[in-house]
């Protein structure tokens, strides 16, 4: 086992990096969900949707309307959710992202189709701001919400200590809590000849700098004691929500591989005209790419909202929208699996900036390595360099 | 027909004259402490025309999707805000104009330095992906710019205040004087091939990553010299200036002016910064009016589409349907407006300046579906076309750009 106490490189405490490897691992799971949505519509439609991320927002407000409906909103009675409440939630989110992208796709970028690509680029850009905007005027007048952890009945951790505390620290701490508790005694017990805690006699000072002092020593071998331990906690509720994830891309496997509408997905990408030409109802497909790829993102914005407790308001779907996209140009866009891998290195490449201390440019670490990514390897990770031909 | 170079010389020295002479007069007649308000719109009016078209040469000449402006505004206006606070304070407080038109120099300089940078190994990206890398610059400056120290964090750094109506309006002439100037020469004509087909200029002996990176670097220094004016302008300089929204708003003027037109352009970058600027003051109204006039623009879209597909009639035939669409819109957005004021639910109050960024958003969405080439086009405005409009007939028929 490799030592990482003893590591110490650039003051970094090596014993959280664990714990925030699987943080990240976790986040990348949820921008997993959200960067299928961009890719599948890039591959059907070569069409960047820029209104992905506001898609995602108002799956968020789903999911909260739906703990509002359950009786978990401001003034509600529920106390504690269940398995039921979560899945209501999931699919409320899951039912209004889709039809939100149903929607955007049937009467804004259908009717663009055959104009240029800057023009369906555009619309998207509009389409984007004008659900954030919109949503600042007319959803609960774009003030942050949450959604309450009370649905969550997950709440407690599963512990997973790779690295136990240092055994002869510990031992020293607890061998220190009987003078402790003599301390506090004999402080106890001259507490009531003393004018009030702050107005202290000579005496009952002495006492009390003798209990400071012994706490402070337990305190300190105890702390030391803890770091030298490397713990990973793991939320049941995240567990869950990687589960359902990994659920959800077995479906979305499934469906692309093994059904007649994923074959003509499929067909779609490869060539746009000749599947046409054969017998492929091109408006259905796009359609029900649109549909899916909302339907992922409603999930994701659930679980966001719900497990990793983010706020919600009109603005909050940019931020996972951006690192998404990110995520999928980053796989090589067009590339299900490689959304997968880009999404999971993104999330992870975030808490290692947190944990690095840098966590004000955690938003950056995105962007920089999208453009070291696209310099070297514009195709993407798991992407094909294609070379035009006339 | 020969060269003759007294006549060459002369247009361009009258038109550099009249030029300066407009601006010094815009600036003499927006001097006093009353104009204050009318004058700052005007400098912003004009560093916005110069925003527009200096994109429109990355954009819509040379056919390079850009899509984050303002970063490099950013990079003009801090260069500028730092530099009057530390090295050139002095030179600031005495000879302030002599100073401002350094700080455009000097903005222009390191955003076109800031341009090439990026530009060089970005541009060989295509479309979409160039978006992304632009997008993501875009970011990465705002985010610089929010944790520096140096550079006053999320608070912002405040500078010297200096206005100049004159520099702004002479940068905002020279930035259109040099786009025009470039599409009537070889180069521009260059530009122009790399946006219609890029794998056949490059067969033709273009050669693409030059112009490219010649566009952006020229796009990237406007906008710097821009921002650095900005900055002397507001006294003031801080992150969200520069957001994704105001790249946004200056994508938003290229599109609606026409991709391409510089006249396009330079319109509606003036109608855009003044509608936004204007909405600030809307009063608060009941929920049922904006939904209202939603509905109305929504029929008055569907109606206009219904004609742009299907009907094939005279042209002065189709401006009266498409008239009346419009006209059948307006009525609508007005009842429904009525209509839904009386449901309880859409009685409660909504303050009209939330409405600014939606106006923008809806703009840009309508437009695409109805007429996806910009209100302009790829035309320009020429003195050819004024005659026509005049009833005479007009001596040379100029190529629309």
């Amino acid at each position: 086992m490799l030592d990482l106490v003893s590591l110490n490189v650039a003051g970094l405490d090596f014993t959280t990096l664990p714990q925030q490897l699987v943080n990240g691992f976790l986040l990348g799971a949820i921008y997993a969900l959200v960067a299928l949505g961009y890719t599948m519509v890039y591959g059907v439609l070569k069409l960047i949707n820029f209104a992905h991320g506001e898609v995602f927002m108002l799956g968020s407000y789903g999911a909260m309307f739906a703990s509002w409906m359950m009786g978990f909103g401001p003034g509600g009675s529920a106390v504690a959710g269940s398995w039921v409440t979560l899945l209501l939630m999931l699919l409320m989110a899951m039912l209004v992202s889709g039809s939100a992208g149903f929607v955007i796709e049937r009467f804004a970028y259908r009717p663009i189709r055959n104009h240029p690509r800057i023009a369906s680029l555009i619309t998207a850009i509009g389409l984007s701001l004008l659900l954030q905007y919109g949503g600042q005027a007319f959803l609960l007048e774009g003030k942050k919400q949450a959604i309450t952890s009370k649905v969550n009945p997950f709440s407690d951790d599963f512990v997973f200590t790779p690295k136990k505390a240092d055994a002869a620290l510990v031992a020293q701490a607890a061998a220190l809590q009987p003078e402790v508790d003599a301390a506090q005694k004999a402080f106890d017990a001259r507490l009531p000849f003393e004018k009030s805690k702050f107005e202290l006699s000579p005496e009952g000072d002495r006492l009390n700098k003798a209990l400071a002092e012994i706490t402070a020593k337990r305190d300190s071998l105890q702390n030391q004691a803890t770091t030298s331990a490397v713990t990973i906690r793991l939320p049941k509720g995240k567990l869950i929500m990687l589960t359902t994830t990994i659920l959800l891309m077995i479906g979305l496997w499934y469906l692309v591989m093994k059904t007649r509408m994923g074959r003509a997905m499929r067909a779609v990408s490869v060539d746009f005209n000749a599947s046409s030409l054969m017998g492929i109802n091109l408006n259905t497909v796009i359609s029900f790419t649109f549909i899916l790829g909302s339907v992922l993102a409603g999930a994701g914005a659930m679980m966001y909202s719900t497990f990793q407790s983010a706020p919600i308001d009109p603005f909050s779907g940019t931020a996972p929208g951006v690192k998404a996209f990110v995520a999928a140009v980053l796989g090589g866009i067009g590339n299900i699996p490689g959304a997968v891998v880009g999404a999971i290195l993104m999330g992870v490449a975030e808490n290692l900036v947190t944990w690095a201390g840098y966590s004000s440019y955690r938003d950056a670490i995105a962007f920089v390595i999208l453009i070291a990514v696209l310099l070297f390897k514009p195709g993407g990770l798991l992407g094909s360099n294609k070379v035009e031909k006339v | 027909m020969q060269f003759n170079f007294g006549k060459w010389f002369g247009t361009r020295a009258i038109s550099v004259i009249v030029a300066v002479l407009f601006c010094l007069l815009l600036d003499k007649v927006m001097q006093g402490p009353d104009k204050s308000y009318y004058r700052f719109l005007m400098s912003l009016a004009g560093i916005y025309v110069t925003l527009a078209v200096s994109l429109n040469l990355i954009n819509g000449i040379t056919g390079q999707f850009s899509i984050g402006h303002a970063a490099f505004y950013q990079i003009g206006a801090y260069t500028g805000a730092v530099l009057a606070a530390n090295k050139f304070s002095h030179l600031a407080a005495t000879k302030p104009l002599l100073w401002l038109f350094l700080a455009a120099l000097f903005g222009a300089i390191a955003a076109g330095l800031a341009g090439l940078i990026v530009g060089l190994p970005s541009l060989r990206l295509k479309g979409d992906y160039l978006a992304v890398v632009t997008l993501g610059i875009g970011e990465i400056v705002t985010i610089i710019a929010k944790n520096q120290k140096s550079l006053g964090e999320a608070y912002g750094l405040s500078t010297a205040k200096i206005e100049s109506v004159f520099l702004i309006s002479l940068l905002a002439i020279v930035c259109i004087a040099v786009c025009r100037n470039l599409l009537k020469s070889a180069h521009g004509l260059a530009f122009l091939a790399v946006r219609e087909d890029e794998v056949a200029s490059a067969a033709m002996g273009v050669n693409l990553t030059r112009v490219k990176v010649t566009a952006f670097v020229l796009g990237s220094a406007f906008a710097g010299a821009a921002g650095a004016l900005y900055a002397h302008t507001k006294a003031f300089v801080s992150p969200p200036d520069f957001s994704m929204d105001v790249s946004f708003l200056i994508l938003t003027m290229v599109v609606l002016g026409g991709t391409g037109s510089i006249t396009g352009t330079t319109i509606a970058a003036v109608v855009l910064f003044l509608i936004p600027e204007k909405m600030r003051d809307l009063p608060y109204v009941q929920m049922g009016t904006p939904l209202g006039v939603a509905i109305g623009i929504i029929v008055a879209v569907v109606l206009l589409r219904k004609i742009q597909e299907s009907f094939h009639g005279s042209a002065s035939e189709r401006l009266g349907r498409n008239l009346g669409s419009v006209g059948i819109g307006i009525v609508v957005a007005f009842v429904m407006a009525k209509v839904l004021v009386m449901v309880p639910a859409f009685q409660s109050m909504i303050n009209g300046a939330l409405f600014r960024m939606p106006v923008l958003a809806v703009t840009l969405v309508v437009l695409m579906l109805l007429r996806p080439q910009g209100i302009f086009g790829h035309h320009e405005f020429s003195w050819s076309w004024v005659q026509k409009l005049l009833g005479k007939k007009s001596p040379e028929t100029e190529v629309a750009a």
